[in-house]
């Protein structure tokens, strides 16, 4: 136990250390910064499996490294915790990072800013497996605004580029908004969660375990599902859903590994880990489970119809990334339990199958986004699918890596995305068996769920084919020959498509024992929540599978009837239906909406700010300073500069005096 | 008043009256060099009060007062001499009311309602007319 705490504080600091040099040395190291980042992270990744393994036969760790602050009856430690949970997601995280950084340093080459991507990427790391680390809210807010700037920086890292500024300053003030919901959140707990009830009686720290205790002890429910609201509110901002889910497609103004590792794979799924993290607070309060699942149903259909029209590689990706963050909140809202004092398997089943589809998401996610970063990167930055196409022979290793990740993403049967998808909607079917609250809903969200499925491999192949096949054209920045990216970004990209293929049989149940599930069910938090048994029948199990099958392979038949055999197709549907393309293709006006209702009436309140300042405030400022001005002018004339007049109002001044002091003495 | 013995008021007096006469010399003349021999008046004024004051108390501390206002008045003269010298080679004039520059701005300078007439300037050359050489001119090489 105690060598466990002793190394566990290495995995932030290491990142940590690295941002560190890279900002002192960057000038000295240069092209060589991408050296310390890698290390950095490989050593973080290796510590994390170290502790992922050591975990499987112990307890929790939780060890206060110091005391963070110590106000009247709060006392917040620098705590870190290792549990199953943790361990799961530092492994994926670091994991994900070591990879993403080696292809960084192909793709970054030559870029004037080398040394300070890789230290906010560094740095980012730290923040983020400090997030997943952190043992109370507090700290773990710390964190969590911690990933938001690098995002920000990140995002504006070609900050001369106007629309990377903007879109830079949009994530930071839309996830901003979340931000707060989970500030109140926290502080909610504070003032709600109290031991013995009350916040002047003994020390608080704010820990998981003391606040989840606290909750089920009291029970109060139209307190937890306050609270529970607000702790989504941060998840929805940080994790972009719907209506917070306007900042992550235009986050794609960042260089594409930073895509890949902020806004696919590791940043947004934080929301997902805080509410996985938060399931024993969420399974007191039905309704606020009801309303997770039902946000992110409708996200995930939402951000799917918009992938089907954009015409931006990446931003298909990013509008995936939505919908399938949304498919994880859709598993969380399902942790429901029949009766809400006993335990439940469906709450394992559920948790279990979010942070399976989170890994294997972010194999496949981080995969395609770095694959559509190697294809931008051949194309000379070109990114529009309609000025390219055809590459798959000029793009060979490129090509068979997007198309595993485009196959994991599109759920075919035995890659990576198949199994977590399949155990989301096998979730979802779960909470709408009768007994469960709220049953009908949900078997609407399971039929919004198998929609997406298939609306998700549509679109998935959609991008593959219109980019990979019919015939090779090439945008004129891409030059006269066009190559595959070098070896150093292929390697990853090969690395990755691995994972996409067989990530999934960590926990391919029906095929294999279901490990994942088996390690996640010790983490203490859901403990308590579940019970050992099935959740569904084979024979319902079976029908939810082959559902999606069918829906699977029907999307990626209907992409490959209407982008390679029929490709004149498509256009005389979207000329058919013009509303609808339109609909879809602006994003359903919902950053016009945004724009018109809230921007808008903002910035006239900015100028109307603006003109009171400079005409009221200032018109009173300056009056005041008019009176010593006035004054001034009547004082004026006696400095007239003639000596003897000078010498005259001495003289007289002194006469005055002494006058006064004789009447005195006199008198 | 049949014995005419000099009392402490006698001396006092007419260190008044110096004072006096001094101060209305200030004020009223332009001149800098008059202005300033009133100032020394003054000092003197003041002067013959401590020495009286010494004389009637019976101890030193006035005189050795007075000794000082006389080295330090010696000292002023010669800076205040220096200084009009300066004065006089801007404008040449002794005129106090030249000198008005420090004055608020936006001021208008005090003009004289009847202005004095400036007394003609001398011609450099002799009146008589000149024949062979021009004599040396006495040429200044430094101002001070």
């Amino acid at each position: 136990m105690s060598d466990l705490s002793s190394i566990l504080w290495l995995i932030p600091a290491l990142p940590l250390a690295a941002a560190i040099l890279i900002t002192f040395l960057g000038p000295w190291l240069r092209e060589r910064s991408h050296w310390l980042c890698i290390l950095a992270a490989l050593a973080s990744c290796a510590l994390s499996v170290v502790v992922l393994v050591d975990i499987a036969h112990d307890n929790p760790v939780i060890h206060t490294y110091y005391t963070w602050f110590k106000v009247a009856t709060v006392d917040v430690g620098f705590t870190l915790r290792a549990d199953a949970l943790t361990a799961f997601m530092l492994v994926t995280v670091t994991f994900i990072s070591s990879l993403i950084a080696i292809y960084a340093s192909g793709y970054m080459h030559g870029d004037p800013g080398y040394a300070r991507f890789f230290a906010e990427v560094s740095l980012f790391i730290f923040f983020m497996t400090g997030l997943v680390m952190a043992d109370n809210f507090l700290l773990l807010y710390t964190f969590w605004e911690g990933v938001g700037l690098c995002s920000y920086l990140l995002i504006g890292f070609w900050f001369q580029k106007p629309a990377a500024a903007a879109a830079a300053r949009k994530a930071f003030l839309v996830t901003r908004l979340g931000d707060i919901g989970l500030l109140i959140g926290i502080l909610l707990i504070w003032v709600g969660f109290h031991a013995d009830g009350d916040v002047t009686k003994s020390l608080f720290a704010l820990d998981y375990q003391t606040v989840f205790e606290q909750a089920r002890l009291q029970n109060n429910p139209g307190l937890l599902f306050v609270v529970c609201m607000f702790l989504f509110c941060g998840a929805v901002g940080k994790s972009a859903q719907f209506p917070l889910h306007v900042w992550l497609p235009d986050a794609m103004e960042g260089p594409t590994p930073v895509s890949a590792l902020i806004h696919a794979a590791t940043m947004v799924t934080a929301g997902v880990y805080l509410v996985a993290r938060c399931t024993p607070l969420f399974v007191l309060a039905p309704e606020a489970q009801l309303v997770v699942a039902c946000i992110g149903g409708f996200t995930a259909l939402l951000a799917a119809l918009i992938a089907l029209t954009q015409n931006d590689l990446k931003r298909v990706l990013a509008y995936s990334t939505i919908s399938q963050l949304g498919y994880m909140f859709l598993a969380l809202g399902s942790a429901t339990r029949t009766n809400i004092d006993l335990p439940d398997a469906l709450v394992t089943v559920a948790v279990v199958a979010a942070m399976f589809h989170l890994f294997t998401h972010a194999f496949f996610k981080a995969l395609l986004f770095l694959a559509a970063g190697s294809v931008m990167h051949s194309m000379g930055n070109v990114i529009d699918m309609r000025r390219f196409g055809g590459l798959r022979y000029a793009l060979r290793t490129t090509h068979w890596t997007f198309l595993c990740g485009a196959g994991a993403l599109a759920g075919v049967p035995l890659l990576a995305g198949f199994w977590s998808k399949d155990d989301i909607l096998s979730a979802t079917f779960g909470a709408s068996r009768a007994g469960h609250p709220h049953s009908g809903i949900y078997l609407i969200l399971l039929i919004v769920g198998l929609l997406t499925a298939g609306l998700t491999a549509f679109y998935t192949f959609r991008a593959y084919f219109m980019t990979f096949w019919g015939e090779l054209r090439t945008p004129h920045e891409a030059g006269e020959h066009v190559h595959d990216s070098p070896w150093v970004m292929l390697v990853p990209l090969m690395i990755l498509s691995v994972g996409a293929l067989f990530a999934g049989y960590v926990n391919a149940e029906p095929l294999l024992p279901g490990w994942l599930a088996e390690y996640l069910e010790r983490a203490p938090s859901l403990q308590p929540l579940a019970e050992h048994g099935e959740v569904l029948t084979a024979a319902s199990r079976a029908l939810v599978m082959s559902t999606s099958i069918a829906l699977a392979l029907g999307g990626v038949g209907l992409a490959w009837f209407l982008y390679v055999l029929r490709p004149g197709y498509s256009a005389r549907i979207a000329a058919a239906v013009p509303r609808l393309y339109q609909l879809s293709l602006n994003k359903f006006y919902i950053d016009e909406l945004y724009d018109f209702f809230i921007v808008q009436p903002l910035v006239g309140l900015a100028i109307f700010a603006r003109i009171f300042d400079l005409n009221v405030v200032d018109g009173l400022v300056d009056l005041v300073g008019q009176i010593p001005r006035f004054l001034g002018i009547l004082f004026r004339p006696i400095q007239n500069g003639l000596t003897q007049f000078y010498a005259l109002a001495m003289a007289l001044g002194l006469a005055v005096f002494l006058i006064a002091l004789v009447w005195r003495l006199a008198w | 008043m049949n014995d005419p013995v000099l009392t402490l008021e006698n001396y006092l007096a007419v260190g008044a009256i110096l004072f006096v006469l001094g101060t209305i010399g200030f004020l009223a003349r332009r001149n800098l060099i008059i202005m300033f021999l009133s100032a020394e008046m003054m000092l003197q004024g003041v002067a013959i009060n401590l020495v009286a004051f010494a004389r009637y108390r019976g101890n030193l501390q006035g005189q050795a007062f007075t000794l000082f206002i006389i080295t330090v008045a010696a000292c002023e003269a010669g800076i205040a001499l220096a200084l009009i010298l300066m004065l006089y080679r801007k404008r040449k004039s002794l005129d106090v009311s030249l000198w008005q520059d420090l004055r608020e701005a936006g001021q208008e300078p005090t003009l004289d309602e009847e202005p004095l007439e400036l007394p003609p300037l001398e011609s450099p050359l002799p009146t008589l007319t000149p024949s062979g050489l021009e004599p040396q001119q006495p040429r200044e090489t430094s101002h001070v």
